[in-house]
């Protein structure tokens, strides 16, 4: 794998190199620098949400949503009741659109042998299916809330632009129970894959609420070993660093590694989950010493918040929406003095920080995102080594190829964490 | 049998977010599939197939050296290239940096020692010849279909000659500029159904702008009630290195932030 030729179907250009001979890998990272931190130095407020949620167009949802938390947070606005479900359910939406396309398109392929998740249409037409019918509600319901399935037109500081109505609301809510078939579906066949065996010591981190799995409204980032930290010092706790082969930084938690994601967040949270998610969960068999049932765990979610998106709904449309409250227009925002804010949430692939300064004009002056893939590029690299070292036996292009389904496993979102 | 036309994706430095609405395109991009031969698609798939290839889609910004020399390459290597997304057909978001704000912002978020990749966000014509190019923030599906479907029936695909204010008509929503808030709908192409204005977005030029535009009228209407800072902001989110923003605001100060 020493050439230039990139990972294929992870999102962005990564490359994975080893020395056989000193048992030593490392991720390069080769996606160019956009420079969003610096390119919304200087704009309006209302411009962060906009631009950032262009730093990933798998998880663009993520983005805007923890951007204009860190602008609610720096503005002091609370948003109404209907408002804040409406949030849950977008980024709920995320989070499926997300793990379908990853599962489906990118990891599927590998354990049943074929090349590309389009073929799934001629080899497994009853996955394919599923899959389609996953992708198409969760598109549907990123767009009726955030406008559009890519990149959100409705979404606003202090709430929304725009707001679905309560027949569409309903709608949605006839098409999402739908997908509990296929949900159920997917969790049974990704319970049925044969994953590489390889054990690690992975040490999780997750943005936890410890009321319910939410991923939304979250209040400290927990550690699989050690004590809850404050979401307002990510700074401190989660440290970056430059290595030379790669446009991405590497991120520490307390200096050690961490793993983020869906395996982190079950680990973490996987009791709070009820009912049949809760069942399949436990029938699923995740073992979280390796690092491939990361794909298991998405599987999980994706019943999980299926589950949730039902809630919302229900309490959606059996409350009504307060349009009023909910519908904002605030292009112009001025803070009247400088103003800092913090938004974090857990995106598809685990713990998102956004930092935001706001001067008196109401422009901003500096910016700080730290993604869940920095976080996760470390243990990508000790997990490989893990691999390496306990599938030596298995020959070099076995192993190479172990290797790349590791990475794939990860979910690495290669241009977020370059940004 | 006739040999299907060999179709290569590739993507440079971008969100992959046009990829994304490619997938999206689910059983009708199943029927592509069918009807061509994908033989090169990174995000997708494993086989990569060396040129030439009949048709190239190229997502995102050539930012980096390599980038750029792999675009070039490409122009060889292909009969029709098409430009798939802003970043590709105007450097859209990317574009936002200047060239020359980059090495103080490199400092400022890698340190001193860190040798950057990138050089410049610029659109694939600044280098090739671009011979169509799909716009969007990101490509409005039903658009990328129908390019794609004329490119594979040996037409030359054309952009929608008009603006995005037919299709925000059409749409039924209320014209922002008559209530005082900046569009830049009039002028720019049209073709994605005036998706931002419904989700009560304004229009930032996005599609590009489209054939004899009255841009100079447009400014004009824009200043009766917005400040120049303003209307900047509105040409410089996707359109800032397109000759029709160098002549509106060439002439001013450094516009990215210091670091």
């Amino acid at each position: 794998m020493e050439s230039h030729s990139f990972i294929a179907k992870i999102e962005g250009h990564g490359n994975l190199h080893l020395d056989w001979d000193k048992n030593k890998v490392w991720l390069e990272v080769d996606e160019g620098e956009r420079l969003f931190e610096a390119m919304v130095v200087g704009r309006p407020a209302k411009d962060l949400p906009w631009i950032t949620s262009r730093i990933c167009g798998v998880c663009p949802i993520a983005h805007n949503l923890a951007a204009l938390k860190a602008l609610e947070g720096a503005f002091g606005v609370k948003l109404s009741g209907s408002s804040l479900l409406l949030r849950r359910l977008l980024l709920a939406a995320q989070i499926l659109q997300s793990h379908t396309l990853h599962l489906y398109f990118l990891a599927l392929p590998d354990y049943l042998g074929i090349d590309s998740g389009i073929n799934l249409a001629k080899t497994h037409p009853e996955h394919f299916k599923n899959a389609l019918k996953l992708k198409q509600v969760s598109d549907l319901l990123a767009e009726s809330v955030g406008g559009r399935g890519i990149h959100p037109t409705a979404t606003a500081i202090g709430g929304f632009k725009k707001v679905p109505s309560k027949n569409q609301l309903i709608g949605l809510k006839k098409e999402v129970e739908r997908l509990l078939e296929p949900a159920e579906k997917t969790a049974k066949l990704f319970s049925s894959l044969k994953y590489p065996e390889v054990k690690t010591d992975l040490v999780f981190l997750a943005q936890t609420s410890s009321i319910d799995y939410d991923v939304y409204d979250v209040k400290h980032i927990s550690s699989s070993r050690g004590a809850l930290g404050k979401i307002s010092d990510y700074k401190k706790l989660i440290t970056e660093e430059i290595r030379a082969y790669s446009t991405a930084k590497f991120g520490k938690y307390s200096g050690k590694i961490v793993t983020v994601g869906a395996l982190s967040r079950l680990n973490l949270s996987g009791n709070l989950l009820s009912g049949k998610a809760k069942e399949l969960y436990k029938s699923a068999g995740v073992d979280f010493q390796n690092p491939y049932h990361n794909n298991l765990a998405q599987s999980v979610e994706i019943y999980a918040f299926i589950q949730k998106v039902i809630e919302l709904l229900n309490q959606l449309t059996k409350e009504g929406i307060d349009e009023e409250k909910t519908i904002v227009f605030s292009e112009d925002i001025k803070p009247s003095r400088k103003v800092r804010g913090i938004g974090a949430l857990e995106a598809p692939r685990g713990g998102l920080y956004y930092e935001i300064g706001i001067d008196a004009e109401g422009l901003i002056t500096d910016c700080n995102i730290i993604t869940p893939t920095v976080q996760n590029l470390p243990s990508m690299e000790e997990s490989a080594k893990a691999v390496i070292s306990q599938q030596k036996n298995v020959g070099k292009d076995s192993v190479e190829e172990l290797l790349e389904m590791l990475i794939r496993a990860y979910d690495p979102c290669i241009t977020c964490s370059v940004h | 049998m006739k040999n299907k036309p060999k179709i290569a994706i590739f993507d440079f430095t971008d969100c992959e977010g046009c990829e994304v609405a490619l997938v999206s395109l689910r059983e009708k991009l199943v029927e592509i599939a069918t009807e061509t031969e994908i033989v090169n698609w990174r995000l997708a798939q494993k086989k990569a197939d060396d040129g030439p290839y009949d048709i190239v889609l190229i997502e995102g910004t050539p930012i980096t050296q390599t980038e750029i020399d792999t675009l070039k390459f490409l122009r060889g290597q292909t009969k029709i290239l098409v430009g798939l997304g802003s970043c590709a057909t105007l450097a859209g978001i990317p574009g936002i940096i200047d060239k020359e704000a980059r090495s103080g912002w490199y400092e400022k978020i890698y340190g001193k020692d860190y040798k950057p990749r990138g050089i410049d966000a610029l659109p694939l014509s600044a280098y090739v010849l671009v011979d169509y190019s799909i716009h969007g923030c990101p490509v409005d599906k039903s658009e990328l279909l129908r390019v794609i479907q004329e490119l594979l029936a040996g037409k030359t695909p054309k952009n929608p000659g008009y603006s995005v204010c037919f299709e925000c008509k059409l749409a039924g929503n209320p014209c922002r500029l008559l209530d005082k808030k900046p569009c830049l709908g009039p002028i720019t192409a049209g073709g994605c159904g005036a998706i931002c204005i419904k989700g009560g977005s304004p229009c930032y030029g996005c599609f590009g702008i489209r054939q004899d535009a009255q841009v100079d009228n447009l400014v004009m209407t824009l200043r009766k009630f917005s400040d120049p800072a303003k209307i900047e902001n509105y040409f410089s989110m996707f359109l800032k290195k397109t000759p029709e923003y160098k002549k509106l605001f060439d002439n001013k100060k450094e516009r990215n932030g210091k670091p």
